[in-house]
């Protein structure tokens, strides 16, 4: 498995894929930089860090929050093209049969390049995360609260993606896995913002098929706890604590209207072993 | 030693058949040539014996273990038709990438790796990128891959196909000489002339199920034709021999037909001579594995015992 993890990070490696996705993240950071900038220009921000308020906080960490929310569409593309024909496309071209002939399970050959992707993955979405967090301490100097544990939830997204598509490839073709991926994300993506637009209007029926889209994909309910966490975190006495007055309301449909249940970072952990399972399974009982 | 055995192996995709209650022994040490037409079931038989599709029914084993088992496949080397890698490996990466999953470590590998680039005439080019070899060359390359790990077994699909005749005649002699260190190749091709010259042992498959199983010259031994020049012939004899092969053909003094074998070439000959005929000159015919593969595929004979 180990062998089969170096050779699928590698092979990320040097296929270009971690310097495309490298310069279209650079691309990504010196537009986000640029507004980030002149938005913060107008607003006077105390460069005492002590002395930031809780609304010049807020403004931060919505900006900070929207930067992951749209840095989370690069992961995500990336997870899923780097991954969606990892089996099938392999077997569509011929170059699997030579590495099923060896003495190799498998489930090792699978496992292994779910943790080789996963290893490129989680290295790429933690840059991008610490390039966000440090942007915005540079503009604003606010240091992200909960920073640490915001980053591992931010890694789990990608791993959430890599597993359903992972699982697809055991099984569809390329196209059909990309098709079926792609349509699940925009799923998880549509639900949270419906989730959260259905809070803000009262509306249970919008809320309910936010929390169904989590379950069939937990990536977007992944990025409410990394907004949540940083809120939850936020320092005491900076004014969060204002009776009747939720602070994610500030960060509208971006936000996460209620912090997310521990349990759903349980469902998200077993979702992905399960997925893992089902596609080794998968895998192994079928003709190649 | 038989080193490979298949035992009324049958495989179904849905309603079509691609194996039929397939019987098979090869032993250790033999170069087993394994033709048939396109679409005869020849790939999927190997890859029933490569663990990589599960047969509907019967049993397979290769090097004594279910072709699934990890510990017979570390006896076993394995080129696909249309031999395709990772192009973005150099060669002796690749090479040295399949030692390792052989169960080498690193060093060794890489040595190995030298050794089988060496073999297989690509020695210098291993520090190519794969996606620039030619056809020819990721042909080699797929050869020196699937003999890095020292294989007892060597599974080769259409090995020269890419090859031109100095590489083809490069590849025979390399199983030669696998062969004399005590390998044993199951050589899938569709080149008859080839097979004739390295095969040890034939079986022929045609629609899922095989149809001739033995040694080349067993297998030639059958039918054989036999072209004679002779004048004196009655339309008696020609009748009486017409009964025999009634596909016999007579064009001016030369009379050419099938019999049974060789042996009954001196039978003819003393009956045209009582018959009247003077002899002039005759020619037995060499059956090929080409005639006798053509001749099997339209009969769909059933040998396999």
């Amino acid at each position: 498995m180990r062998l089969m993890a170096l050779f699928t990070f590698r092979e990320a490696w040097r296929k270009k894929v971690v310097l495309l996705a490298g310069l279209l993240t650079l691309a990504f950071l010196i537009l986000y930089g640029t507004g980030l900038h002149f938005i913060v220009g107008d607003i006077a921000y105390s460069t005492d860090h002590a002395a930031v308020s809780f609304f010049e906080m807020m403004e931060a960490i919505t900006l900070f929050s929207m930067g992951i929310y749209f840095a989370g569409f690069l992961v995500a593309g990336l997870a899923i093209l780097a991954a969606v024909g990892s089996i099938a496309g392999e077997i569509e071209n011929g170059t699997l049969y030579p590495l099923m002939a060896r003495p190799l399970s498998r489930s090792d050959l699978l496992l292994g390049k779910y943790f080789g992707l996963a290893a490129m993955l989680v290295t790429y979405a933690a840059f991008f995360f610490l390039a966000l967090a440090g942007l915005i301490y540079w503009q604003t100097g606010l240091i992200l609260p909960g920073l640490a544990p915001a980053l591992g939830l931010f890694i789990l997204k990608p791993l959430v993606l890599l597993s359903i598509t992972m699982l697809g490839t055991t099984r569809l073709p390329t196209l059909g896995n990309g098709v079926l991926a792609f349509g699940l994300y925009a799923l998880a993506v549509a639900g949270g913002m419906m989730e959260q637009i259905g809070v803000l209007m009262g509306s249970p029926a919008a809320v309910y098929s936010g929390v169904i889209a989590s379950f069939i994909l937990p990536a977007d309910a992944v990025y409410r706890m990394v907004v949540a966490t940083v809120i939850d975190r936020l320092p005491i006495g900076s004014g969060q604590d204002t009776p009747f007055f939720n602070p994610q309301m500030i960060l509208g449909p971006f936000g996460s209207q209620f912090t997310p249940s521990d349990w759903m970072l349980v469902y998200t952990f077993v979702y992905i072993v399960i997925l893992l399972a089902i596609a080794v399974r998968t895998f192994n009982r079928r003709d190649i | 030693m038989v080193i490979i055995e298949v035992r009324n192996l049958t495989k179904v995709y849905g309603r079509q058949v691609a194996c039929r209650d397939i019987c098979l022994s090869v032993e250790e040490g033999q170069i087993f040539g394994f033709l048939g037409p396109n679409g005869a079931g020849k790939s999927t038989l190997v890859k029933i014996l490569l663990g990589l599709v599960y047969p509907t029914a019967g049993e397979a084993k290769v090097v004594g273990c279910a072709p699934q088992d990890i510990k017979g496949r570390r006896q076993v080397g394995f080129l696909p038709e249309n031999f395709r890698m990772h192009g973005w490996l150099k060669g002796e990466e690749l090479v040295a990438f399949h030692a390792r999953l052989a169960g080498l470590d690193g060093r060794t590998a890489k040595r190995r790796a030298h050794e089988v680039l060496e073999l297989v005439g690509l020695a210098g080019e291993g520090r190519k990128q794969v996606a620039n070899y030619s056809k020819g060359m990721q042909q080699r390359l797929g050869l020196a891959a699937a003999l890095v790990g020292d294989p007892r077994v060597v599974f080769l699909d259409e090995p020269t196909s890419a090859l031109d005749p100095l590489g083809r005649r490069q590849v025979r002699e390399i199983l030669l000489t696998l062969r004399e260190a005590g390998k044993t190749i199951f050589l899938n091709s569709h080149l008859l002339s080839e097979v004739e010259q390295v095969c040890d042992r034939v079986a022929i498959i045609n629609r899922g199920t095989v149809v001739a199983d033995g040694r080349p010259e067993e297998l030639q031994a059958g039918s054989a034709k036999v072209a004679i020049r002779l004048d004196g012939l009655t339309g008696e004899l020609v009748a009486e021999l017409r009964r025999r092969d009634p596909d016999l053909q007579l064009e001016g003094d030369r009379l050419t037909l099938a019999l049974n074998g060789r042996v009954e070439i001196a039978a003819l000959v003393t009956r045209l001579v009582a018959g009247g005929c003077r002899i002039y000159e005759v020619t037995p015919g060499h059956n090929s594995l080409e005639d006798i593969f053509v001749h099997l595929v339209k009969e769909g004979e059933l040998v396999c015992g």
